[in-house]
């Protein structure tokens, strides 16, 4: 088990550094002039001139990542071209309130979505089976701005309920604070109920027809005890892995969902230093998220190894 | 992998999927020509209509008739996910075959490569690639193609894997046969069936994500009337004027829906496992 | 006591309701074994269900009842059937791997039984789990309690699975197929353990099986069942000795006899009857060679002493043995009977070192050891003679094979194949070998590739080898199915069209397509129904003789190697460790593990 975490971890390493070198070489590489994306085509020579200097583009190309990429290490992510401010603490502000957004919405999709995933295989083929597999299928597709713009029709527009943007600091009281929260919550909640639940839901009923489960019958246990002890430890597993999976989606879903309702998170931002060419920003902003999606991955795949007892009492193949 | 021959009824999953699929695609290249008015006059006298008698889905802010914007549109979303679609198969399945036959170090660097694009959402990809360029739907087109080519190797691969483990492969190698022949004569014809369903759901994914992009205002430009740009463009008007972002909304759901309902359907004829068991 | 009392089921499936019982009866006695022999689709798993009440939905139950003692579980509802499980009739599975739940531990899965019926505690029910596991012959059982699935080996599953359906000490016990996926060494000490455990504690026990070695050995009664009907029911030795049914007696003339005569193995021609629509005459009367026009009437179990018969012409058939099969003179070879070598192997290894990833190897601490599967093993075969190669799983047989035909790179050791050395060559260069030397494969389903017809499959190799003309393949395709005695429209089938033996005919086909001198036969027999197995061999052995093509004859069935091989090599873990004439081998083995197998064979015609 400890060989396999090393191993995961080292992997983790290069992947984010090899993704480190994408974001670099696509950023400044790919555009023809990054200085004239910067400044806009009417920019004058000299302005020019010093932005390249300015941003040392006129080294080697090696060179510049290893500068960037030290300095990163070191903590400096840089600055912003269009605020002239670091760039580290706003980009882990905006994690932060991302955290937030994507933490709440993950915990209410895990517990609805495998709640219901499981309840509908075990009616199986039943009523509620038929109701939750059509209600997921439409579900999933559904795009998440058009959740996003349902709901503000309904809650904002139509009934009045939600504040269709905004973000309130906690220290305004836990109701402002709370209430901008519900509708993006909502809207990525519901983007991504259908898709944990429809897996959980075909795990669940794999393993409900596996020769095990016939066994546990075999020896008369209590349906509850098949169920819950024997099937439910063996669906889970997939499912795990979905949510990890499913994180990943939904730091995502919070560019959407945090443009619409102008929530201050790193999707938002990611989205603003695109429009606005502060490629500092937008290097900084990748590489987090970037990160934040490798570290719930090896969480999960952690998580997987410890519950899979193949993996954590014998060779993991 | 047995196959059996398909000559199994349509089931009603099917048949649905095809109808709606249909007739989206038919009313798409018809749309120039059914469309009751023209998409892109602007004419502030009809501004914000609702969805009366002459303009089924009412007007947007331009006084442009929201149905016939609607099914202009339709084309761009298809080009959108066949698009993106071919651009992955055409260098993903290619990629997955390799990997799943060769394994090696040419399977370890090919799938690395893969983790990498992988370890970005999607969305976040898409976006990392169009930030650098003027925006034009054709790039997003290329842009989520390639965000999703490892997708597809993974699933070529995987499917690619399990046929090189039968027997038949190996008899093959015992004719001596060249890894050109094998691949493309003993794996593939037998792993098509996979990945078209995969392919087919990869379309509805994909015309997600563009429009998902033109939302963000990264794929088409103003005044096309891409289902994603109709709904960003009527975001400020939800309070007054629902109807001209929920009705692209909807007809992307149906769309999706659709195509999902097709690759679902396609899957459980193809797909041997399915069949109920019988105890002798 | 057990008793299947008239008993029918129809399944709903996607191609109509099938009846897959049709008015069984049957009874085990109490304290004694009731063996139901069957083959694929006669019904006999779906008896096993109905006694335990675990038919899926799909099933119906039109008539009859099982009863457990007094009490009919096909009556009960779900919760009375739930209290009979396990604590009075308890079920012992096929595959002792999936039905273990890979995420709880050995002792758990043992004891539970106890927790939920008997009201034990957890601590209670794991020190009995210990108990059991020790009295089913686990050794080190406290360690072994604590252990999860996949860290034993299928013989200590299969103990642990029995020693779990005991431990509420039910009076029956059901098995199905118990051994089926075992070793020969193991299966003989799983049947020993069983012996004991029901003299012991006095059970009843259903033994379901199609192996008819194991039912000598382990049962008092026997029932034959065909297509979802009882055919044969008496004692051991009286059916065994002196079958009434033609079924029963096509079935033991099926089977290859260690020390017997080399005459070919009797064949049961044709397939099972469509159960959609149940024949209401005689269900075995399109293959039966006795049939008569009495056969079309509905057929009722005759007694005939204290045994029962299912066949109209039972008394006239009594003395009668199934027909032996026409003694085919071997047809003259082509050539003079060649002693040249066709393969010669000398010190070949094989070693596995533990492979994957970049970083995988990179984060191993040390050496791993490798595993041979084959380590240095040298033999030769002559032309047109039949080397059989035994062993048990993990033995190194298939890997020997594929070696051989470099499919799998050897790590040292020469190869000559038709006097040209093969080891020192690239793969681009085996050319003229793999013309000489083919393979058959074990698993009719992996084969042949699903998406070509059988003319595609048969034409390829003469296409590849440049064998001939484009023209005259169609001939050439003819010729090779009138070979393997297939009907030359099948050129047009695909292979989800045909049989299992049918699939494997065309496997072979395809190996003497390109006319080899050598083909490797890979276990192409393990995986079909006996009477099929039959014919199979009997077709090996009727090219051995016309084509004079040599076969490394590879098989873990000592009585079917026996049958067809001149020589027998035994194989264990990895080396070669007797080899000689197969007569010499079978009746005066020299070394221990030879003799522990030949020990352990279920035999037909031991005393």
């Amino acid at each position: 088990m400890a060989a396999y975490v090393v191993r995961r971890v080292i992997l983790i390493a290069l992947v984010l550094v090899a993704v480190s070198i994408l974001v670099f070489a696509i950023t400044t590489l790919l555009p023809a002039n990054v200085a004239y994306l910067i400044l806009g085509p009417f920019a004058q020579p000299e302005q020019v001139h010093a932005l390249e200097h300015k941003l040392g583009l006129n080294d080697p190309v090696w060179l510049q990542y290893l500068r960037w990429a030290g300095a990163f290490l070191k903590g400096d992510l840089g600055e912003s071209t269009l605020m002239n401010r670091p760039v580290a603490p706003l980009v882990f502000e905006a994690l932060g309130h991302s955290l937030l957004l994507a933490g709440v919405s993950f915990v209410l999709v895990a517990v609805i979505g495998i709640g219901l995933g499981v309840v509908a295989a075990l009616r199986h083929g039943r009523a509620l089976d038929h109701t939750v597999s059509i209600a997921t299928y439409l579900g999933i597709a559904v795009p998440e701005f058009f959740w996003a713009i349902i709901i503000i029709v309904v809650f904002a527009a139509w009934l009045g309920w939600l504040p269709a943007s905004g973000y309130e600091p906690l220290s305004a009281g836990f109701s402002a604070w709370a209430k901008p929260l519900i509708a993006p919550v909502m809207t990525l909640v519901f983007g991504h109920l259908a898709h944990v639940s429809r897996l959980t839901r075909s795990s669940m009923i794999e393993v409900m027809q596996s020769p095990y489960v016939m066994a546990a019958r075999a020896k008369g246990l209590p349906e509850r005890v098949v169920v819950l002890h024997h099937a439910l430890r063996n669906a889970l597993l997939p499912a795990i892995t979905v949510l990890a999976l499913d994180f990943g989606r939904l730091m995502g879903g919070i560019v959407v969902v945090e443009t619409i309702f102008a929530y201050p998170g790193l999707g938002r931002l990611v989205v603003f230093s695109i429009q606005n060419r502060d490629l500092p920003t937008l290097q900084a902003a990748i590489l987090v998220v970037a990160a934040i999606y490798a570290l719930a991955n090896l969480v999960a795949d952690l998580l997987y190894a410890f519950l899979n007892p193949k993996i954590r009492f014998g060779d993991a193949a | 992998m047995q196959l059996e021959a398909s000559r199994k009824p349509l089931t009603l999953q099917l048949k649905v999927g095809l109808a709606i699929v249909g007739a989206i695609v038919l009313l798409g290249l018809l749309a120039p020509w059914v469309a009751p008015h023209p998409w892109d006059t602007i004419s502030m006298r009809t501004r914000f209509l609702a969805p009366n008698a002459t303009y089924w889905f009412g007007t947007d802010e331009y006084g442009r008739d929201v149905l016939s914007r609607l099914l202009m549109g339709t084309r761009l979303s298809l080009a959108m996910g066949v698009g993106a679609t071919a651009i992955s198969l055409a260098i993903g399945v290619p990629i997955g075959l390799a990997s799943g036959y060769f394994r090696g170090w040419v399977d370890e660097a090919l799938m690395r490569s893969a983790d990498v694009l992988m370890a970005v959402p999607p969305i976040m990809l898409g976006l990392l690639f169009l930030a650098v360029t003027p925006p034009a739907l054709w790039k997003t087109a290329l842009a989520v193609g390639l965000v999703y080519i490892p997708q597809i190797a993974r699933l070529t691969r995987s499917v690619t894997l399990s046929l090189a483990g039968e027997d038949f492969i190996q008899a093959a190698k015992a004719r001596a046969e060249t890894a050109t022949y094998i691949l493309f004569r003993e794996i593939l014809p037998n792993a098509w069936p996979p990945l078209i369903v995969e392919a087919s759901l990869r379309v509805s994914y994909a015309i997600l994500l563009g429009s998902a992009l033109s939302f963000l205002g990264l794929g088409a430009q103003p005044p096309s009337s891409d289902w994603g740009l109709m709904i960003a463009e009527a975001r400020s008007f939800l309070d007054r004027a629902p109807w001209i972002a929920l009705a692209p909304g909807a007809a992307m759901c149906l769309l999706v829906i659709g195509i999902n309902l097709l690759g679902d359907g396609a899957r459980e004829r193809l797909d041997p496992r399915l069949k109920s068991r019988v105890a002798t | 006591m057990l008793t299947i009392d008239d008993l029918t089921v129809r399944y709903r499936t996607l191609g109509g309701e099938v009846e897959a019982l049709t008015s069984v009866s049957l009874f085990a006695r109490k304290g004694a074994t009731l063996a139901l022999v069957g083959e694929s689709g006669s019904g006999k798993s779906t008896i096993a269900l109905a006694a335990m009440g675990l038919l899926p939905s799909e099933a119906q139950v039109t008539s009859g009842r099982g009863l457990i003692g007094d009490d009919d579980i096909l009556a009960m509802t779900q919760a009375e059937r739930r209290r009979l499980r396990g604590t009075r009739v308890s079920l012992v599975f096929q595959d002792p791997f999936a039905v273990l739940n890979p995420s709880l531990r050995i002792g758990e899965q043992v004891g539970e039984t106890l927790v939920h019926h008997r009201g034990f505690s957890k601590e209670k029910a794991h020190a009995r789990a210990v108990a059991l596991l020790d009295e089913v012959g686990i050794v080190d059982p406290a360690v072994v309690a604590h252990l999860y699935p996949h860290e034993l080996s299928g013989g200590m599953r299969q103990r642990a699975l029995i020693a779990g359906a005991l431990a509420a000490e039910p009076e029956v016990l059901i098995l199905d197929e118990p051994t089926t996926a075992l070793d020969v060494t193991i299966e003989a000490q799983i049947l020993d353990l069983l012996e004991t455990l029901r003299a012991k504690r006095g059970l009843t026990m259903l033994f379901i099986t199609h192996n008819l070695g194991v039912v000598k050995r382990i049962a008092d009664e026997i029932a034959v069942l065909y297509a979802g009907q009882v055919v044969e029911r008496g004692a051991k030795d009286d059916v065994l000795r002196a079958p009434m049914h033609p079924y029963t007696k096509g079935l033991l003339a099926a089977v290859p006899r260690l020390g017997g005569k080399k005459k070919q193995l009797a064949a049961i021609p044709g397939q099972l009857p469509d159960l959609r629509v149940p024949p209401s005459g005689c269900r075995f009367q399109p293959r039966c060679p006795f049939a008569t026009p009495d056969s079309a009437s509905p057929q009722v179990l005759i007694e005939l002493g204290d045994r029962q018969v299912r066949c109209s012409s039972a008394t006239q058939l009594r003395d009668t043995a199934w027909p032996e099969a026409e003694e085919v003179a071997p047809a003259a070879a082509s050539r003079p009977p060649d002693s040249r070598t066709i393969v010669d192997v000398r010190d070949l290894t094989k070693s596995f070192g533990r492979g994957g990833g970049l970083l995988r190897r990179m984060a191993r601490a040390s050496q791993p050891p490798e595993t041979k599967a084959v380590d240095h093993v040298s033999l030769s075969i002559a032309a047109g003679e039949v080397l059989g190669l035994v062993g048990e799983s993990g033995s190194g047989k298939t890997t020997l094979g594929r070696t051989i035909l470099r499919l799998i790179e050897p790590t040292s050791g020469t190869i000559a194949v038709a006097g040209e050395t093969v080891t020192n060559k690239p793969q681009r260069a085996l050319e003229p070998m793999r013309r000489a030397a083919q393979i058959v494969f074990q698993n009719p389903d992996s084969s042949l590739n699903p998406r070509k017809t059988v003319r595609e499959l048969l034409g390829r190799p003469i296409v590849r080898f440049g064998l001939a003309a484009l023209a005259d393949i169609p001939a050439r395709v003819d010729a090779l199915l009138d070979l393997v005695r297939l009907p030359r429209h099948y050129a047009d089938r695909y292979p989800h069209q045909m049989s299992g033996g049918e699939k494997q005919r065309v496997g072979i086909a395809r190996a003497l397509a390109t006319q080899p001198r050598f083909i490797v036969c890979d276990e192409p027999v393990s995986a079909l129904d006996v009477s099929v197995q039959a014919a199979i061999v009997n077709l090996l052995a009727d090219l051995r003789d016309r084509l004079a093509v040599a076969y490394l004859f590879i098989s873990h069935d000592i009585s079917v190697v026996a049958h067809l091989a001149d020589r027998v090599a035994v194989m264990h873990r990895g080396a070669i460790v007797e080899i000689g004439a197969t007569d010499a081998v079978m009746e005066r083995p020299q070394h221990p593990y030879t003799r522990r197998l030949l020990a352990a064979v279920p035999r037909l015609d031991s005393p």
